[in-house]
């Protein structure tokens, strides 16, 4: 493409959703909107990722795909995380009766 | 007249998928296909099927069906239309008013996403992506999201249990349905449905080879399930909890639905006769018509009439199959249909890809299809795929035998003990 | 064109982040999320990954978003709207500590120099081309292989030189699995006693809505 679009740009998007992830974790309250939180923090690392992958040169040896490969990777992860969270934040509901996180601060009982 | 290099870069080459040049003529293209295709013939064939699935369900029930409105009832779906539209949108009072209409969009947005990559004949495909089976997936997965957010919009306890039972067969029939086209992929080498279409023209059609079968009818199995048709459709049946997640819906919004699940039954059809039927070819084993395709424009408006006209045949047969199968069968009970997709559809899935595979080295890895290779591969895979459904068939009764499904229903057997 | 492409999925992607963080109405927060994780996935289009994409798409919004949603439901304190906002108090300091963070970010991309001396990554202002010609370093012609038929050349690195992440992030998955459907399952508290000896017990001794919701929230996990 002959006009394109400065590596910048995608690196300043992924840094500015880093970012809100980041405010969204610290000060949400709900459960639920945490791991939301956390999904933007992750999509935000991938689109770093790729951006790189695709404006750099790759280092010798690892291969043409190694950022799309690692974005898969962390996906992956995502999604596991996802699930398992909200298997705990269910077991934290039935025993506190609210998915408050404030709410969750006993390590027994 | 469209000139001649338009015709001629219509039709893409098929190895050669580089990156689309957005100039003027591609927009034309786009702007044409969206006109033309999208906001004209599809909704226009949505509707004559709705005439028609009226049409079949009457004579399978020994009566007539839609008659009074235009010769042959021809008229029936435009009435339809003109009566959902002016019906008066009634939305709860407590429901969440953007949420309630996304739900709909939502749904009908997946299911026109569908057609985008089919390739209905040479050149004749709207977008030909290289990775255009996980397009379709990831496409196809978008609409159990609109229907929770349906019955959650709605605030209708009904709704909201209807939705999230809709929810829980479409996520399950999804994995059967994505597994079923594990072979198709890998005997073209490609995710691209016109290497696909290419494919099948040199080894005859996906569907017959004993793996390919039993993809097919898996696909098959899952695809009605994923659009609600019976007998999967307890999301949706008017007497399965009122009418499921779209109790709340009445107008052009329950019309959205409509065209909805119309759509995707189209739009399943479609894939299923590229994917498994060599979509447009007549004959299975020949490459007719595709190599009368020369250079001049007449040759490809030829081959193109021939393709899509045998295209349009094979879908109108997988749709008229879905219609008899709603006309016939009665509806499957919950957790039967949970059982059946993971029980007995995955398992079965994953087996055929190592089929799959088998097939792949005995027959395509050769080069050219000889009869020879083809006629071992089908005994071969043939075996295995009737040992692998005979076992998990097997297996499953004694696992039923061991656990009856009916455990839950303790007034069942007591009950009829009683009545004696 | 592609510049202003990406301004506008950057807009709408920024916004719609803003929306999930900072809405009060969780279903609306998990729509907000939605429609982030397609302006992420239009990014990858626009990066020329397009398989990437729609893996994003089916992952996340497919799988991912449907069992948030399944979570909101499950864990919501009355049937309505549910308003667990952002405490007042915590706005100011919260949106200032984000700010902060991003001028931070900012900094770095800006004056970043790698070890080795490079140039700035400022001066990246448009990727390596791919466009086949005749003097281009080795790898060009593997990169312009890997874009035009990304799922092959996925499928060829995962099993040749990826292959012991592939094994372990299948392994992740399989006690991702496993250990969420033990996590949310309901444990009896005592064997019942057989079925047809009780019929005064009732058709399912009460488990009937609980499991219908374990069992969406199973299978949801495990698509």
């Amino acid at each position: 493409m002959n006009n394109d679009i400065p590596l910048n740009w995608f690196l300043y998007f992924a840094a500015a959703s880093f970012a809100i992830g980041l405010v969204g974790v610290l000060l949400r309250r709900n459960a639920i909107a945490v791991l939301m939180a956390i999904e933007i923090i992750l999509n935000a690392a991938n689109v770093n990722l790729v951006a790189f992958w695709r404006y750099g040169t790759p280092a010798p040896g690892s291969g043409p795909l190694p950022g799309v490969i690692l974005a898969i990777l962390v996906i992956t992860v995502a999604a596991a995380e996802v699930a398992v969270g909200i298997g705990l934040i269910l077991l934290c509901y039935r025993r506190w009766r609210v998915a408050d996180v404030d709410r969750y601060d006993t390590m027994s009982g | 007249m469209i000139p001649d290099e338009v015709w001629r870069s219509a039709v893409v080459p098929v190895a050669n998928l580089q990156l689309v040049e957005l100039n003027l003529q591609t927009w034309i293209r786009w702007a044409l296909w969206l006109a033309v295709g999208f906001a004209g013939i599809f909704p226009g064939i949505v509707a004559y099927m709705v005439w028609l699935e009226r049409k079949v369900a009457a004579r399978f029930q020994d009566r007539i069906g839609p008659n009074r409105v235009g010769p042959l009832g021809l008229l029936q779906p435009i009435a339809d239309a003109i009566k959902l539209i002016t019906k008066e949108n009634i939305v709860p009072r407590s429901a969440d008013r953007i949420v309630h209409l996304l739900a709909p969009i939502l749904v009908l947005v997946s299911a026109f996403l569908v057609m985008a990559v089919v390739p209905f004949a040479v050149g004749l495909v709207p977008v030909d992506l290289p990775s255009g089976l996980v397009y379709l997936i990831a496409v196809s997965s978008l609409s159990p999201l609109g229907i929770f957010l349906a019955g959650w919009s709605s605030r209708n306890k009904y709704s909201l249990l209807g939705a999230m039972r809709a929810v829980a067969q479409l996520v399950s029939y999804e994995v059967p349905q994505v597994l079923a086209t594990i072979p198709v992929a890998l005997w073209a080498g490609s995710l691209s449905l016109v290497t696909i279409f290419d494919r099948q023209l040199e080894f005859g059609w996906n569907v017959f080879s004993p793996p390919g079968f039993l993809a097919f009818a898996t696909f098959l199995i899952a695809g009605v399930a994923e659009v609600n048709r019976t007998p999967f459709d307890l999301p949706e049946a008017e007497s399965e909890i009122i009418a499921g997640y779209h109790t709340e819906y009445t107008g052009m919004r329950f019309g959205l639905f409509f065209l909805a699940e119309y759509l995707s039954v189209f739009g399943v059809s479609c894939v299923a006769t590229v994917l498994f039927l060599g979509g447009g070819t007549p004959i299975p084993f020949l490459e007719f018509p595709v190599d009368l395709l020369g250079d001049s424009t007449a040759s490809l408006i030829v081959v193109n009439l021939i393709l899509l006209s045998v295209f349009l045949l094979k879908v109108l047969g997988f749709i008229f199959l879905m219609f008899w199968i709603r006309a016939t069968l009665p509806r499957m009970r919950v957790d039967r249909l949970m059982n059946f997709a993971w029980k007995y559809l995955v398992p079965l899935s994953i087996l055929n890809v190592f089929f799959a595979a088998i097939w792949y080295e005995m027959v395509i890895r050769p080069g050219g299809l000889t009869f020879g290779n083809w006629l071992r591969g089908t005994l071969v895979t043939g075996v295995l795929v009737a040992a692998a459904v005979y076992l998990t068939f097997l297996l499953n009764r004694k696992l039923a035998e061991a656990k009856p499904l009916d455990a839950d229903w303790p007034s069942v057997a007591p009950a009829t003990e009683a009545a004696r | 064109m592609a510049s202003i492409l990406f301004l506008v999925i950057a807009t709408i992607g920024l916004a719609t982040a803003l929306g999930t963080v900072l809405s009060r109405n969780l279903v609306r927060a998990g729509l907000y999320l939605v429609a982030f994780f397609f302006a992420v996935a239009c990014l990858f289009v626009l990066l020329e990954a397009e398989f990437l994409a729609a893996i994003q798409v089916l992952v996340y919004i497919g799988a991912v978003a449907i069992l948030l949603m399944f979570g909101i439901m499950l864990t919501r304190d009355t049937m309505g709207d549910d308003t667990t906002a952002i405490p007042v108090g915590w706005m100011v300091p919260g949106l200032f500590g984000g700010l902060c963070v991003f001028a931070v970010l900012v900094v770095g991309i800006n004056n970043s120099i790698a070890p080795s001396g490079w140039s700035p990554w400022e001066g990246t202002s448009s990727r390596p081309s791919i466009v086949k010609e005749e003097a281009e370093p080795g790898w060009v012609a593997e990169r312009r292989e890997a874009v035009n038929d990304m799922g092959r050349v996925i499928g060829v690195e995962l099993m040749t030189r990826y292959v012991v992440p592939f094994e372990v992030a299948g392994l992740l998955l399989t006690a991702a699995l496993v250990g969420a459907i033990a996590l949310a399952h309901r444990e009896d508290p005592d064997p019942k006693p057989p079925r047809s000896a009780n019929r005064a017990a009732g058709p399912g001794a009460g488990d009937g809505p609980s499991t219908e919701a374990e069992e969406p929230v199973a299978s949801s996990v495990s698509s």
